[in-house]
């Protein structure tokens, strides 16, 4: 079924998620580093973490938009994931961001990439699939050289949608539109760096026309006298969109409602999503929501919320970092991995403690009810030799040990995260077992330099472990969420 | 059931050694081993051989035993490697008393050896983490001083074991290390030296943790029935305890001790007949495993030196220094002698062998009987203890 515009809803929105990481460099220190600054618009943009990408983000969004919803993984039917940053060209991500969301096997999983509107064409596929319910997520952090302007405005951030069919926000109509614009932004094969002809009033003209025409698919458009209470529309920079308000047939304060690139920098796939969730949680009832891939082509979807949808949206970000820092995340400057080897965890070993590995998992022993982790071989509490029954941990537990491993300290596997992130702490972490108790985990600490003391409360997540032979390993580390 | 008895014991030198080999390492040990029998050793008479390596740099993984003991003229003796990570050794030497005592042989080499030094950094970060639990404990991204730590972080919470105390046993033990001219980092630090390096892992600076070593050393060890040939004054090997735990420390009951360390104190005090409840008052010396200095403070715990949670308050008061009580490490331990991982638990007998034979020079401990030496595998997942004792007072 394709959307119409016929005006009945075409699908809901249920709940919203976001997520982006802590850290942010700001203009200035840009500045400060080239002597100028130019992406426009832009105050600071995120900074992905070193053991952070396009999955990782996802995953967070994603568990934070079921969390709001309070739907569980295990109900959905179909997943969406949209990224032009997908951490390898080739393999199918949505069954790792499935795994790590509790998605059944069976249920329809798309992916979107190559194009910034990537995540629009995810929201739109969802619709057409029509699930009851479905997750749709975009998680981007786009790069380009550190001269390019294009790397001054990159940022990194996730918005995920759970959708269904009735729900508190309808799409109640859809467009797309397509206008041959070879040379505007494209990254080559084989490249992980955006970069674009910059010849700037063509890729002003071609982004403000491709938009416009989408949005007259939808009633809006240059002439129109349609209104919205905010219009979420790609970002490439902090300009672009306001300079497309005409087109659009919004003004620029509609446009400003649902932005986030002034704080989150381009966030590609993700854009238009995070300004969507933005709206929604904003409480705006009328958004126009507008994603343009560069080639080029749009989509537009229009939003009406009866009520606003719950959402968990955690932008912030209070971990300032300078422009060498920054470099240092991004791997602009550091070695790689040394050789030299590396603690050998085949890929069929890493797959059987799968599900685990994205949330902790242990057994329960039948005889003494003591938790053990991992939930194989004999009790840890009583010593008999037992069938577990496995139980979810978490997502909180609480440190009983930590230690910072130094800077240059670092076993080889994790070397190069360690150059990009600095010292990291690692903990052992009783993690809360579902009918009280707990099982002792040994978890990285995410987020630098952030160690925990003994007795802190913990949260788990999902991050880049390590990378072997070419394969990224991703579970679980922990996050403080600060003492009681 | 047959006594077992030390009859000679040697070292090379522990250090950074580009121009030795494992073999020639294990050669200088092997002969300073025959050379320290006080009546001489035919190596013929040599029945069984118990080797302890990691395998470190994975030049020899294979059969490292017969590569070592082959070298040294052993021709076809029976030799078994023995891998507990750095307890290797001192496992070597508890498989020499099990060959005597059940009868099937009558003089054993045990020894052990590692070179750890001819790697890269990266590589030898490596090597060093492979004793700890791979699939979840090393991908925390943790190291074996990072294990430590955390424990060194949970004592530290839980009895407020402080800084200055994980310095003080590393001053204590450059203090005696530079007494030993077998030692790798044979020279005194200050408590600011030790307190003000660079951290490693937090809370554990550089001070705190041992080298990484190049050394190898070897036992010898008799029955009861030969070894008035060999020595009038006998060294025995009164009790010898071991046991296992999990290898993560995750999976331990407790992160404040090393209950393998405990366990084994017990099964050899037993054997040794010496009184749980106070064993120091029994003991003249211990050598224990201190590859991190919070090693040390929980090893006079699961020793019974003192009570849980003492043991920053037992090195601060003097007791454990050269001289003290109940002196500890005075070969200058895992911290300053060094620890090339295979051969520590073969060289804490060593030192063992040396105090009670007066043979330990500027570090002599006065007329001792009885000492102990302790020695652990990984964070505690293997862990052995033995009470060596002479039949007869030095100068009787």
């Amino acid at each position: 079924m394709d959307p119409t515009t016929d005006g009945d809803a075409l699908g809901a929105i249920l709940a919203a998620g976001a997520y982006a990481p802590p850290y942010r460099i700001t203009a200035d220190e840009v500045a400060d580093a080239w002597g100028r600054f130019d992406a426009g618009g832009i105050d600071r943009t995120a900074v992905p973490g070193a053991d952070e990408d396009a999955l990782t983000m996802g995953i967070a969004a994603g568990r934070r938009a079921l969390s709001a919803a309070e739907v569980s993984g295990s109900d959905l039917e179909f997943l969406a994931f949209a990224t032009t940053t997908p951490p390898q060209e080739e393999g199918d991500l949505t069954a790792r961001l499935g795994a790590a969301l509790a998605v059944p096997d069976g249920a329809t999983r798309q992916s979107f990439s190559a194009s910034t509107r990537a995540g629009t064409r995810a929201l739109s596929a969802a619709l057409s699939a029509d699930p009851d319910p479905g997750l749709v997520v975009a998680a981007d952090c786009p790069r380009g050289e550190p001269a390019d302007e294009r790397d001054h405005a990159a940022g990194a951030g996730a918005a995920a949608f759970v959708v269904g069919s009735e729900g508190p926000a309808a799409f109640v109509d859809a467009a797309e539109h397509a206008d041959p614009t070879p040379g505007t932004r494209f990254r080559r094969r084989g490249s992980d760096r955006v970069e674009g002809l910059g010849v700037t009033s063509y890729d002003r003209a071609a982004f403000a026309r491709t938009v416009g025409a989408a949005a007259e698919g939808v009633g809006f458009g240059a002439d129109s006298t349609a209104e919205a209470d905010a219009a979420a529309v790609q970002s490439p920079d902090g300009a672009m969109p306001y300079r497309a308000a005409d087109a659009l047939g919004v003004d620029t304060g509609t446009v400003a409602a649902a932005e986030t690139v002034s704080d989150l920098g381009d966030t590609g796939a993700a854009s238009t999503p995070l300004g969507l969730a933005t709206a929604l949680g904003a409480g705006h009832g009328r958004i126009l929501v507008v994603g343009y891939g560069s080639g080029g082509a749009a989509d537009a979807l229009l939003v009406e919320a009866e009520r606003d949808p719950p959402t968990a949206l955690s932008l912030e970000g209070d971990r300032a970092v300078s422009y060498a820092e920054y470099l240092r995340l991004r791997g602009e400057i550091t070695p790689g991995n040394p050789d030299g080897g590396g603690a050998s965890v085949s890929v069929p070993a890493w797959k059987r403690s799968l599900p685990g590995r994205y949330r902790p998992r242990a057994g329960e022993c039948p005889e003494c009810g003591g938790l053990t982790f991992p939930p194989e071989g004999a009790c840890g509490e009583c010593g008999a030799l037992v069938e577990f029954e496995t139980v979810e941990l978490g997502p909180d537990g609480r440190v009983e040990a930590v230690t910072r491993i130094g800077q240059g300290g670092a076993p080889p596997e994790f070397a190069e995260a360690q150059a990009r992130g600095g010292a990291y702490g690692v903990a052992i972490v009783a993690v809360e077992g579902p009918a009280g108790g707990s099982a002792s985990v040994p978890l990285q600490v995410a987020d630098g330099h952030d160690a925990p003391e003994v007795g802190d409360v913990v949260r788990a997540v999902v991050r880049r472990i390590y990378t072997q032979e070419g394969v990224t390993r991703y579970g679980v580390k922990a996050r403080p969420v600060g003492p009681d | 059931m047959r006594d077992a008895y030390l009859v000679g014991a040697g070292q090379s030198d522990f250090g950074s050694f580009p121009e030795e080999s494992y073999r020639s390492l294990f050669r200088a040990a092997y002969e300073a081993a025959v050379e320290s029998v006080p009546a001489g050793i035919d190596p013929e008479a040599i029945d069984e051989a118990v080797v302890g390596t990691l395998g470190v740099g994975g030049r020899q993984i294979g059969l490292p035993g017969p590569a070592v003991t082959e070298h040294v003229g052993l021709s076809g003796v029976p030799c078994t490697r023995v891998e507990n990570a750095c307890a290797a050794s001192g496992y070597a030497v508890r498989q020499a008393v099990q060959a005597v005592r059940s009868g099937m042989a009558d003089v054993v080499l045990a020894g052990g050896f590692e070179v750890m030094t001819d790697a890269s950094g990266d590589r030898t970060r490596w090597w060093l983490g492979v004793s700890g639990e791979t699939e979840y404990e090393r991908l925390s991204g943790t190291t074996f001083a990072g294990v430590y730590a955390q424990m060194a972080s949970a004592h530290m919470d839980a009895y407020g074991t402080t800084d200055e105390h994980l310095s003080q046993v590393a001053v204590k033990n450059h203090a005696n290390g530079a007494k030993n001219p077998h030692a790798h980092l044979g020279f005194e630090c200050t408590l600011d030296d030790a307190m003000g390096a660079a951290t490693v892992a937090d809370p554990l600076t550089l001070y705190h943790c041992c080298p990484t070593t190049d050394g190898a050393a070897c036992t010898l060890v008799a029955s009861e029935d030969v070894v008035d040939g060999y020595t009038d004054d006998p060294v025995r090997i009164a009790g010898v305890g071991a046991a296992s735990d999990a290898v993560g420390l995750f999976q331990r009951d407790t992160y404040t001790a090393v209950p393998a360390s405990r366990e084994a104190a017990r099964r050899a005090y037993e054997a040794a007949g010496i009184d749980p409840g106070d064993p120091a008052e029994h003991l003249d010396f211990a050598e224990v495993h201190d590859c991190f200095s919070i090693a040390e403070i929980l090893a006079y715990e699961d020793l019974g030196f003192c009570d849980r949670g003492e043991g920053g308050d037992l090195v601060a008061s003097g007791a454990t220094e050269l001289g003290g009580d109940l002196p500890v490490n005075t070969s200058g331990g895992l911290k300053s002698k060094g620890h090339p991982i295979g051969a520590t638990g073969a060289g804490q007998i060593t030192e063992a062998f040396q105090q009670l034979t007066g043979r330990a020079g500027d570090r002599q401990v006065e007329d001792p009987v009885r000492g102990l030496t302790h020695n652990v595998g990984g964070s505690g997942g293997a862990a052995v203890v033995h009470i060596l004792e002479r039949e007869r007072e030095v100068g009787s």
